[in-house]
């Protein structure tokens, strides 16, 4: 399945995200993160789809893998947050 | 004696020319090759430039473009869709490690953002800095801002509005729904401000050079002394312009 979201981060900015998902596992097969707001550095951007495809549809999951790999890769988003992101996605599937 | 910045006025130029002059100024900064520079440019023809996060067919009506032969080009830094016509545009290009550059990208933003704060002033006009990377005069966006930081060094580049056309603006930018558009145009017209809807009247182009030039002076306690891109720059730049920006594998990869 596919899903489209474009989401008003609070306090932030315009996220929207394109979501290909496994409907009967419920999660992540490919993701896009499009929008206006800054992240450093910028290439984190797609390290980020890429390691989230697999990760199941599920709020706290994706709070805490979204938070681990900020974490771990050392990325500083601007106007964008886990919780933002973590909303773009599951948005795609309502 | 206060230390001595570089200043570029490279006049006008195509979008992927602009962009690839910004990141050339980058890597050679950040080779120690050329000092801090700010920059002062404007974008010949007109042109779209997109935040590097952004989808280019979702922002941007390609088709409109080409035929009102408007160019488009991705930037590197993040943020929003800038239709560039009449503007001043800056860049400045600065080590990370300058004392004068917060470590805090915020800060940052808001450090570079008061030099045209006070250039701005020196035009008379009052502004302030709208976190997180805008200046308005009067609640109204007159300026947008945009930083990256690469081989240690940042890159920040930004417009102040000469004058702003919002319903040419969106014949190349898209909107949601046509049914939308009117809402749009009058919702950015409320929001948006420029030096000729402020003052009145036409301020040049060269005025506002000479003003965001002091501007920079005063707020980092330096001198801006005019100079040229270096042939290693201006080498970059082609290079950067014919493998990158000028590419669409680069402004259609989202």
């Amino acid at each position: 399945m596919r899903g489209h979201s474009v989401y008003k981060v609070p306090q932030g900015k315009l996220l929207k995200t394109t979501l290909e998902y496994d409907e009967t596992r419920h999660t992540i097969q490919s993701l896009r993160i499009t929008g206006d707001f800054f992240a450093y550095p910028e290439e984190a951007i797609e390290l980020l789809e890429l390691k989230l495809e697999q990760t199941p549809l599920d709020h706290t999951v994706l709070v805490q893998t979204i938070t681990r790999l900020i974490h771990e890769h050392q990325i500083q988003f601007i106007g964008l947050d886990a919780e933002g992101l973590t909303q773009g996605i599951l948005r795609c599937v309502l | 004696m206060s230390e001595q910045w570089r200043l570029l006025q490279t006049g006008f130029h195509t979008a992927a020319e602009n962009m690839a002059i910004d990141r050339a100024i980058l890597v050679a900064n950040s080779q120690g090759l050329v000092p801090p520079t700010v920059r002062f440019y404007g974008w010949q023809p007109p042109a779209i430039s997109i935040g590097y996060f952004q989808s280019l067919t979702e922002e941007v009506d390609v088709n409109a473009c080409q035929r009102y032969g408007v160019k488009y080009v991705r930037r590197i830094t993040g943020g929003g869709a800038v239709f560039h016509e009449k503007e001043l545009t800056y860049s400045i290009v600065i080590p990370e490690s300058h004392p004068q550059i917060p470590k805090n990208i915020l800060q940052s933003y808001s450090r570079i953002c008061n030099a045209l704060i006070r250039g701005l002033h020196h035009l008379s006009i009052e502004s302030t800095y709208a976190p997180i990377n805008d200046i308005v005069v009067k609640g109204k966006k007159i300026s947008g801002n945009a930083q990256t930081r690469k081989h240690n060094t940042v890159l920040q580049h930004g417009t102040i509005l000469l004058d702003v056309d919002v319903e040419k603006m969106f014949t190349v930018l898209n909107v949601p729904s046509e049914k939308m558009k009117d809402k749009l145009i009058s919702d950015v017209r409320q929001r948006v401000t420029s030096l000729r809807h402020i003052r009145g009247k036409d301020v040049g182009f060269d005025d506002v050079a000479t003003a965001m030039k002091r501007g920079f002076e005063e707020e980092f306690t330096i001198t801006l002394r005019q100079g040229a891109l270096t042939s290693e720059e201006d080498q970059l730049a082609t290079q950067f312009e014919n493998e990158c920006f000028s590419t669409r594998q680069w402004n259609h990869r989202r």
